[in-house]
C-alpha cells in the first residue's frame, strides 16, 4: 500500500507543541506475561496476605495524601467502584491498567504493586512477610493513627528497595 | 513484500516538515534494528511500552501474513514508528457499526526519541497521526469504510479520544482493563479530511 498524504494535511492536523504519548496495544508491565496472565491470576489466589495488603496500602496511601476516594479515582482515571472494591474487598484483583494508574498517582513501585495486587506472582519472601505484618497491623480505617502511619511508611520503604 | 512511499513528519528542532519513508511490510532485519535501538533507550524508563518486543510481534506477521501487516516510518536511517495491524477477524463494538469488520491496531509505538515519556524534547512529531492515517487508508482500501479499532495504553487515552476524535467505548475488562477506541466511517472520513 502506498500512503496517500500531503505535507498540508500533516501541518493542518498537527499541534507542533503537542507531545502526546501515542502507544496502543497490550499492557506491558515488566513482569506481566500476557500469555500467562490467567495462570498467574489463578496462582495469585494462593498468595495469602499479599492481595489484602494491596487494598490496605492503597487506602492508607490515599488518606496519607488527604485524598477522598472520588478524588483519587479521578486523578488515576479509574472507576470509583473499582477503587472501592480494591480498598474494601480483601481478595479483589484489579485490572493491570488500574494498578499502574494508581502506582503513578501514589508514587509507588509499579512492579511491586503488580505483585501485591495479585496480577503477577510474588516470589519475594520479604515482600510477602512485610505484607503479612502490614495487614496484621490493620485497626480502624476511619483515621490514620500514628502506628498506621508508621506501618505505611515502613512498608512503602520496603517497596522502594 | 515491502512497498515504500513518501510520507511527512514534523521535525521539532528544525521547526519544519520533512519527507520520510512510509514502509508497508517492514522486514525482519529492520524490525530487529528498531527493536535493538529502541530497547537501549526504553529499558530503564517507565514508558508503558518499554517491554514490548517487536521481534516477537514480527513473528505474528511471519506466521500469519494474511492476518497481520506491519507498517513503519523511517527517517535518517532510523525507524521512527511501527504499527502492527490485524486485518481479519475483528469486529466493531460501536452501536451503529456493531458486528461489521474493522482494521484492528494491535500495536502502535513511536521511537523513544519521539516520545515525551522518554525524553524531554522529542524529535519528530506526527508519527501517531500518520500511522493512524495509514490504518484508516488500509481500512478504506479493504472496503471496511475506514473503520478502525484499538486498545490504548493509559498514557495515550486522551490522544485517541481528544486528538484523533475516536469514540471511547470504555474499559475492556477482558483486555487488561485498557480503554477501547473505535472510529465510524464518518469519523474516519473526518480524520482523513483533517
Amino acid at each position: 500500500m502506498k500512503l496517500k498524504m500531503t505535507k498540508e494535511w500533516l501541518m493542518k492536523n498537527l499541534d507542533k507543541e503537542d507531545k502526546a504519548i501515542v502507544s496502543a496495544g497490550s499492557f506491558s508491565c515488566s513482569k506481566l506475561d500476557a500469555l500467562d496472565e490467567l495462570v498467574q491470576r489463578h496462582a495469585a489466589k494462593e498468595v495469602g496476605a499479599v492481595v489484602p495488603a494491596f487494598g490496605r496500602l492503597i487506602s492508607l496511601s490515599r488518606r496519607n495524601k488527604g485524598l477522598t476516594p472520588e478524588k483519587l479515582a479521578e486523578q488515576a482515571r479509574i472507576d470509583l467502584d473499582e477503587l472501592v472494591s480494591i480498598e474494601q474487598v480483601p481478595n479483589y484483583i484489579p485490572e493491570p491498567r488500574t494498578v499502574c494508574q494508581l502506582a503513578q498517582v501514589l508514587n509507588l513501585s509499579e512492579d511491586k504493586l503488580m505483585e501485591l495486587s495479585g496480577n503477577t506472582v510474588s516470589r519475594d519472601q520479604k515482600l510477602k512477610d512485610g505484607a503479612v505484618k502490614f495487614v496484621a497491623s490493620a485497626q480502624s480505617l476511619d483515621k490514620l493513627s500514628r502506628d498506621e502511619k508508621r506501618a505505611l511508611e515502613d512498608f512503602v520503604k520496603q517497596l522502594s528497595k | 513484500m515491502t512497498e515504500r512511499s513518501v510520507a511527512y513528519l514534523y521535525h521539532r528542532q528544525n521547526k519544519k516538515e520533512v519527507e520520510v519513508v512510509f514502509i508497508d511490510g517492514v522486514d525482519r532485519t529492520d524490525v530487529a534494528k528498531a527493536q535493538e535501538s529502541w530497547h537501549k533507550l526504553l529499558k530503564d524508563t517507565k514508558s508503558e511500552h518499554a517491554h514490548w518486543n517487536w521481534n516477537e510481534k514480527y513473528q505474528l506477521v511471519a506466521e500469519a501474513p494474511l492476518a497481520y501487516r506491519i507498517f513503519g516510518l523511517e527517517a535518517e536511517g532510523q525507524m521512527q514508528g511501527l504499527m502492527l495491524v490485524w486485518t481479519a477477524g475483528k469486529f466493531c463494538r460501536i452501536e451503529s457499526q456493531k458486528g461489521k469488520p474493522l482494521i484492528y491496531i494491535d500495536y502502535l509505538a513511536t521511537a523513544p526519541w519521539n516520545s515525551a515519556d522518554v525524553i524531554a524534547e522529542p524529535i519528530y512529531a506526527g508519527v501517531g497521526k500518520v500511522l493512524i492515517r495509514a490504518a484508516v487508508q488500509l481500512s478504506l482500501e479493504d472496503e471496511l469504510q475506514g473503520r478502525i479499532g484499538l486498545h490504548s495504553l493509559p498514557q495515550a487515552e486522551s490522544y485517541y479520544r481528544d486528538n484523533c476524535k475516536m469514540t471511547d467505548l470504555g474499559q475492556d475488562k477482558a483486555y487488561y482493563g485498557l480503554r477501547y477506541f473505535e472510529t465510524t466511517p464518518e469519523q474516519s472520513a473526518s480524520f482523513i479530511r483533517g
